[in-house]
């Protein structure tokens, strides 16, 4: 059964409340394009957001803005980019995704070398929690401590706390000036440590700086690897930050159309197993090693990533027994990985098979003792 | 198996805090370390905020987290609750243990590590905020929340209460410059939160034990990201003969897409308290208010944004606007400003301060407001805030002796607090709720969000020993309590001991 919600939050908590009663489970969606992340869900019924839609509240001059749950990123950008102003993120995937799946799945892609991720920038939620109360969490301005902190606790939490409904976000102003520029490497080998080191050293921050291996590189339109700046600031602030990356390169960058960083983000589209990897900014390098380890066996892997965050992310199509394959050389690393998507069996394999963390349990026991939501995605324990 | 619990506090009346307890605790820390006669007490019944006085039964004072732990396990075996306190600082009487065991972390200064390559560092709970940027600085970092408290308050104090400060406008307030947190759960259990690279799998536990005001246990040590110090800085001061003037010049200022370090607004009242005081840094006595913006960062472009705010204050209204010309103005106006509170101190014998947030655009509406709530009660109100984040601490100074002026007092703050409501605000920007501002809570949260505020505490501490009282007003939890009988406790975590 699907039911696209497009009443109000009392719809929704009723939802939950009657799947409480017949012992029932839900699948949350917003625009279902990402369902397949996250450990397998066992549930009987969808849960949609995707009809509860709508900007409730957007004065310009106070960079926030609050929309229901289902709006997407693309009407969010629609409506505020007349004003110069943006939601400063890009999660991997596309504009068509909806703010509470990107929030509920902490999702963020490149501009969060900048800007951070959606902890940075979620400032209030109101969710409906497995209890099917209706909670609110923090507020609707850009400060604010009343209260234990519900935002961040819902937020990643991948819908097993709580259906997000509505969500206050903090925008940003659009920089004077927005540049992509392009280095490819001159030896063969990129130094993901080297554009690690510079970033440390530079007195600015891109808005963005991604490494893209040789067949990513391609895909984008870049020749091979490359290392892909977003530089965001006043003309005279982003003219030295082109003399910076000149100096780095050893000649200046070429721009390459920002269209490149929506390629980048939907690269991925196909991939069955997407992972991140990742260490200490510092050992961005060792990281991006082992992600080559990783998908060594697999030509036409993609491999990018962010050095200021030391994190690693790579994405490849894994079937039958390259699944083995990976399963025995992720089990040997020394590196932090994350999936965001991987097939069923791999979950139960090391590292990415993990011990419940009994605070967590008990986190869940607090706002969907029954299970009710996402039953499994985070790999939870079940209860009977 | 359903323990019976009330509300906030416990139950059952805390067991007498007795002699032998005392001995037990000295027996960890030293006798020197544990204080029980009511005169030595007397320092610890308030925190900066004068309006309450509740009297600790006993204080503790270990000196290392193995005596932390011993401590608290031994309260935890004796089911006795009790507050954790660093400086004491807090503005909204979150340190105050009301017949509880005060359990003071100011002792616990150790930097343990820094990693300057990764930018982090790790330290104990009593490090305090200024020591740490000073602790770091032959690195070239610091570390950014700034309280205008920062040579006192503690770090621990800081996750506590989620603070703030003047550069958390550019930079972010302390939650976004915390990674890992280990920290001692009121049963005695350690967990770690977090993890210092900063990527984890699994719920935000950092971000939901910082701004918990010690009610989910201690924050043992904490691992903070630093920032590296800005190549260049700017310090503009512009003043203006209307606060309505200032408060528009606010707005334009952040709708360019420039995003100062710091943006703060010193009013009329502020700034002759401020001039004459020891503190005097030269802003025109005769104005309505001053703007003090800040912008750093790298060399290049930077002068582009200091001649934009200098335009945009002009057409806005200002009177002059003037830049630091050396590190010493610079310092000289942000001593003004950050020692306002004080300044403000001692024109009466007390101050109380607010802290609330409104919509930057509806800043010269509310502050208006506050002005005629001042003049309606025949009081002087003061600002000075985080005018960048809409973060308003209007402040009174008062004869708290004076029973007539105090009601007055008590009258303007709740009436300042629902005119920031109103104009879809929030109660606390930086100071928290502790016990001052449970009578607010109910503006802004409904019961099941304060019910499943209460549901979360007790995943931490479900016997409500740490920091009884505070945060979530008792009904609330009573509601969520009452329900409680239906559902399996599957709440309560492993008992130590
Ligand atoms: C092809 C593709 C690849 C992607 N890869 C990545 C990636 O590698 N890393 C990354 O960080 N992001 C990735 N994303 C993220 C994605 O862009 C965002 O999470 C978001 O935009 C998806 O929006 P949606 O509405 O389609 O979500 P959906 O597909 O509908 O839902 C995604 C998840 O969020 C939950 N959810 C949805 N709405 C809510 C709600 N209101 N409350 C609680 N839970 C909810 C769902 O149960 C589901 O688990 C990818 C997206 C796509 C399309
Ligand atoms: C003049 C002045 C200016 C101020 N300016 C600012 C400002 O600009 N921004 C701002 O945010 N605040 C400001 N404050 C308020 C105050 O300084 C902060 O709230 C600060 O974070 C408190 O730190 P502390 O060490 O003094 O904590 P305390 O006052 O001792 O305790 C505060 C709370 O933290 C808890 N706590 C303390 N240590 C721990 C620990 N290790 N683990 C768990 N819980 C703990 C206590 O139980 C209590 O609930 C100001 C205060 C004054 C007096």
């Amino acid at each position: 059964m699907t039911t696209a919600v497009s009443l109000s939050a009392e719809a929704i908590a009723d939802r939950v409340r009657d799947a409480q009663t017949r012992g029932a489970r839900l699948r949350i969606a917003g625009a279902g394009t990402w369902l397949d992340a996250g450990r397998p869900v066992g549930s009987s019924e969808e849960l949609s957001l995707a009809a509860h839609t709508g900007i409730t509240e957007y004065t310009p001059g106070d960079l926030t803005l609050t929309a229901r749950a289902g709006t997407t990123l693309r009407e969010i950008r629609d409506a505020v980019s007349p004003h110069g102003q943006w939601l400063a993120l890009d999660p991997f995937g596309s504009d068509e995704g909806t703010l509470g799946a990107t929030i509920a799945t902490a999702s963020a892609g490149p501009l969060a070398t900048r800007f951070g991720t959606p902890r940075d920038l979620a400032l209030g939620l109101e969710f409906v929690s497995g209890r099917g109360a209706t909670v609110r969490g923090g507020g609707r301005v850009v400060k604010n401590v009343a209260g234990f902190d519900l935002t961040r606790l819902l937020t990643g939490s991948w819908g097993t706390l709580g259906v997000i409904t509505e969500a206050t976000v903090r925008l940003h102003a659009r920089p004077e000036a927005d540049v992509t520029l392009a280095v490819s490497p001159s030896d063969d080998r990129i130094d993901v440590g080297g554009v690690r080191a510079a970033l440390k050293r530079w007195p600015f921050v891109p808005l963005a700086c991604e490494v893209v291996n040789d067949s990513l590189g391609r895909e984008l339109g870049l020749g091979g690897e490359a290392v892909v700046f977003r530089l965001g600031g006043n003309s005279e602030s982003v003219a030295e930050q082109r003399r910076a990356i000149a100096e780095l390169a050893g000649g200046p960058a070429r721009e390459v159309d920002p269209s490149v960083w929506r390629s980048l983000r939907a690269a991925d589209d196909d991939a069955t197993l997407v992972l991140r990897v990742s260490r200490a900014p510092a050992e961005v390098s060792a990281a991006w090693a082992d992600a080559t380890a990783l998908t060594a066996p697999f030509a036409s892997a993609r491999v990018s990533a962010s050095p200021a965050r030391g994190i690693v992310r790579c994405a490849t199509q894994a079937v039958g027994a390259s699944i083995e394959q990976y399963a025995s050389t992720l089990a040997g690393l020394r590196s932090r990985i994350v999936a965001e998507r991987a097939p069923v069996h791999l979950w139960n394999a090391p590292p990415l098979a993990r011990a419940a963390d009994p605070l967590q349990s008990r986190i869940r026991d607090a706002f969907d003792p029954q299970r009710i939501l996402n039953p499994g995605i985070l790999g939870e324990r079940a209860v009977s | 198996m359903t323990s019976s619990r009330g509300a906030l506090a416990p139950a059952s009346p805390p067991p007498a805090i007795d002699r032998s307890l005392a001995d037990r605790l000295a027996a960890i820390v030293g006798d020197k370390r544990v204080l029980f006669r009511p005169s030595e007490l007397l320092t610890y019944a308030s925190d900066a905020l004068p309006s309450y006085h509740k009297q600790p039964g006993l204080a503790v004072f270990p000196g290392t987290r193995d005596e932390v732990v011993a401590v608290v396990r031994e309260l935890a075996r004796s089911n006795v609750p009790f507050v954790p306190r660093g400086a004491g600082t807090g503005l909204s009487g979150g340190a105050l243990a009301d017949g509880a065991v005060l359990v003071g972390l100011n002792r616990l200064t150790r930097v343990i590590a820094v990693d300057p390559e990764n930018l982090t560092a790790t330290v104990e709970p009593g490090v305090v905020n200024a020591a740490l940027s000073r602790a770091v600085a032959p690195h070239g970092l610091h570390y950014a929340p700034d309280p205008s408290s920062q040579a006192a308050c503690t770090i621990g104090g800081n996750v506590a209460e989620n603070a703030g400060g003047p550069h958390c406008l550019k930079y972010g307030v302390t939650t976004n410059h915390i990674l890992a947190i280990t920290a001692l759960l009121p049963n005695g259990e350690i967990v770690s939160l977090g993890s210092a690279s900063g990527e984890t799998d699994g719920y935000d536990m950092v971000g939901c034990f910082v701004g918990s005001e010690g009610c989910f246990g201690i924050a043992l040590d904490i691992t903070v990201r630093l920032t590296r110090n800005p190549e260049a800085v700017r310090t503009i001061l512009a003043d203006f003969l209307s606060l309505d003037a200032a408060a528009r010049a606010v707005t334009s200022i952040v709708a360019t897409g420039i995003i100062p370090a710091a943006l703060e607004m010193i009013d009329q009242a502020t700034i002759r308290a401020v001039e004459a005081s020891i503190y005097a840094a030269g802003y025109p006595t005769d104005a309505a208010a001053a703007l003090l913006i800040e912008v750093d960062g790298a060399d290049a472009g930077l002068e582009r944004d200091v001649a934009t705010i200098e335009s945009i204050c002009n057409s806005s209204g200002a009177r002059t606007v003037r830049v630091a010309r050396d590190e010493a103005e610079r310092a000289r106006l942000w001593q003004g400003r950050k020692k306002a509170f004080g300044a403000m101190g001692r024109i009466s014998s007390h101050l109380v301060v607010q802290d609330a947030v409104v919509p930057r655009t509806k800043l010269p509406e509310v502050l208006d407001k506050v002005r005629r709530i001042g003049e309606d009660l025949r009081l002087r109100v003061a600002n000075v805030f985080h005018a960048g984040d809409g973060n308003l601490h209007p402040n009174i100074a008062y004869d708290a002796n004076d029973p007539d002026e105090s009601a007055r007092v008590q009258t303007a703050m709740h009436a300042i607090m629902r005119a920031c409501v109103d104009a879809g605000g929030t109660i606390t920007g930086e100071h928290g709720i502790g016990i001052d501002k449970l009578q607010y809570m109910d503006l802004i949260f409904s019961p099941d969000s304060l019910a499943a505020m209460c549901s979360l505490r007790d995943v931490f501490d479900p016997d409500r020993r740490s920091n009884p009282g505070k945060v979530v007003p008792m009904h609330s939890c009573r509601e969520w309590h009452g329900a409680r009988s239906a559902r399996q406790d599957a709440a309560k975590g492993p008992p130590v001991a």
